[in-house]
């Protein structure tokens, strides 16, 4: 398998659209994150292959169901589209359903998916590239012109202060300042007052083009779909108190350690179950060209649309920042087909990951097309459930890591199954941890986010012991793959 | 099979490379939120030092067909 094939399987538009609005938003792990999408699948890539005896049952499950996770974040981003583009959210389900059940099974599609990657890679960039030239702003000035603001507000031009927005996904919006919000579509909204010792909880049922007056410290939930005006010049709710708050995220502490080392054993893990090692030559320096190239588009994205649109990120639509950037910065003229291209580079990313990861799932699960169709389908079907995008993609990349990378420290089929065993046990208690125990410690709280974190070492210490024990180990071997 | 000593070292100094980010971000005092020309230190190395220096260590590793 050539490198940039590889590649693939990890530059799924979830992550890529994640990585955008978490810098966009100034959340503080988006710096880590970033580059753990980028180290991650390059460890893979050095990593050396596995050997046949590395699979084993447990293992070929875990992919199946980590393929399955995959499709259902992406999914969720197709959703975003369809709202975005004020359709519903399920026919950009079903669209990318629809397409990821076809294109696979077309002839040459593999063929093709390779060189489809680094020109959506490149198609990714380019608006990027246009609005730096157009602008004549650096990323690194765009930087540091977003984190010089003294405060985060909704701009005159903003979508959400002119027609207003929908949100992609509920959200509670916490109110810095007093604002008036215009509802443009019918429901109840909850407002929770926090003005007295005790917080107050209203329910208003209003009507479209009713207005609800927020004082500051007011929480307002909203569900998903509704559309929301708010004031011009007003601070974003939600939104970091200031320019400087973005940029240096207050709520960095050394209490973030174990969920950052978490999420860079998750990505590390989920890459090396996932990502296929590549033939080796010359031509394979286009795989790490590519996935720096989608990587810095990603954060380029998250950054220009800090500095030019606070406001994107407020909806919570993955997409929002690489949608609507262009037609903000450089208007609609020039912006809407920059953003249509951006698209386009999107929907060619799903095509040639869903490609790669039939392949993944075909090698570790058999290439019966009735998995696939399965495996889809069960996607599309988790895409109902008020999920968020990147804790599902989460939970696919850690339960492959779980379960794939102890069988890669193994000696043997049988030792790999017992390190999968132990590892998938692992991470499906501390997974299912907040559901069983809601009122558990705070401590545990990252192990239960990133599970992979304690699965994957005790599935390798289950698989060395049980290595030293039978004599079947090898103390240098050490992370091989197909 | 060991693993060859080229891509074992590889693979260190990547690992290296990505923990230096939350180590660099969490630590106190902060020495992330340093600003070197305008931008903070943190976001200098996780996008743009960490990233060319990781890429380029691949390369070197996968278009060595020796190993």
């Amino acid at each position: 398998m050539t490198a940039l094939a590889a590649a693939a399987v990890w530059l799924q538009p979830v992550l890529l659209a994640t990585l955008a609005l978490r810098v966009a938003a100034g959340d503080a792990d988006a710096p880590w994150l970033a580059l753990g999408a980028l180290i991650a699948p390059l460890v893979a890539l050095v990593a050396p292959p596995r050997r046949a005896s590395a699979s084993n049952p447990v293992a070929a499950a875990a992919t199946a169901a980590a393929v399955t996770l995959v499709l259902a974040a992406d999914f969720m981003v197709a959703a975003d589209a369809a709202t975005l583009l004020g359709a519903a959210p399920w026919l950009g389900v079903a669209l990318a359903a629809a397409l990821s059940l076809l294109v696979p099974l077309l002839p040459g599609a593999r063929r093709v998916s390779a060189p489809a990657l680094a020109i959506a890679a490149g198609a990714l960039l380019l608006p990027l590239v246009s609005v730096a030239l157009t602008t004549g702003t650096a990323p690194w000035t765009a930087w540091s012109r977003g984190g010089l603001r003294p405060s985060l507000t909704f701009p005159e031009t903003s979508g959400w202060v002119r027609d207003g927005e929908r949100f992609a996904r509920p959200a509670r919006l916490t109110f810095a300042e007093g604002q008036r919000v215009t509802t443009l579509t019918a429901g109840v909204y909850r407002v929770v007052e926090r003005d007295a010792a005790e917080p107050t909880v209203r329910e208003w049922r209003l009507a479209a083009g009713e207005t609800l007056t927020l004082r500051p410290g007011d929480e307002l939930s909203v569900e998903a779909g509704a559309r929301l005006r708010f004031e011009a010049g007003r601070r974003v709710p939600g939104a970091p108190a200031s320019g400087i708050a973005w940029a240096d995220a207050p709520a960095r502490s050394p209490s973030m350690l174990p969920a950052a080392f978490g999420a860079l054993a998750t990505l590390v893990g989920g890459a090396l179950a996932l990502v296929p090692a590549p033939r080796r030559g010359p031509p394979a320096a286009a795989g790490p060209l590519v996935l720096l190239a989608a990587t810095a588009a990603a954060v380029g994205w998250g950054v220009y649309a800090a500095a030019t649109a606070p406001d994107l990120a407020l909806g919570g639509s993955l997409l929002a920042p690489i949608l609507s950037l262009p037609l903000r910065a450089l208007g609609p003229r020039t912006g809407a087909p920059l953003a249509v291209l951006a698209l386009v580079a999107l929907v060619a990313l799903l095509l040639t990951a869903v490609v790669a990861l039939r392949a993944r799932l075909a090698a570790a699960a058999g290439s019966a097309p009735t998995r696939w169709a399965a495996a889809v389908s069960l996607a599309a079907a988790l895409t109902a459930a008020p999920l968020d995008p990147w804790r599902v993609l989460a939970l696919g990349l850690g339960v492959a890591a779980a379960a794939g990378t102890p069988s890669l420290v193994a000696g043997g089929r049988a030792v790999g199954l017992v390190g999968s065993i132990v590892g998938v046990a692992v991470f499906v208690a501390l997974a299912a941890m907040p559901s069983v125990d809601p009122a558990m410690g705070s401590w545990l709280e990252p192990l239960a986010r990133y599970p992979a974190l304690v699965a994957m070492p005790l599935g390798w210490a289950a698989a060395r012991a049980l290595s030293a024990m039978t004599g079947r180990g090898d103390a240098t071997q050490s992370i091989v793959r197909k | 099979m060991s693993v060859p000593r080229g891509r074992r070292t590889a693979i260190a100094v990547l690992l290296v490379l990505l923990a230096g980010a939350p180590l660099l971000a969490l630590a106190p005092a902060a020495p992330g939120a340093v600003r070197v020309a305008g931008v903070s230190l943190l976001w200098w190395y996780t996008g743009l030092v960490a990233p060319l220096l990781a890429t380029a260590i691949t390369i070197a590793v996968l278009v060595r067909r020796g190993e």
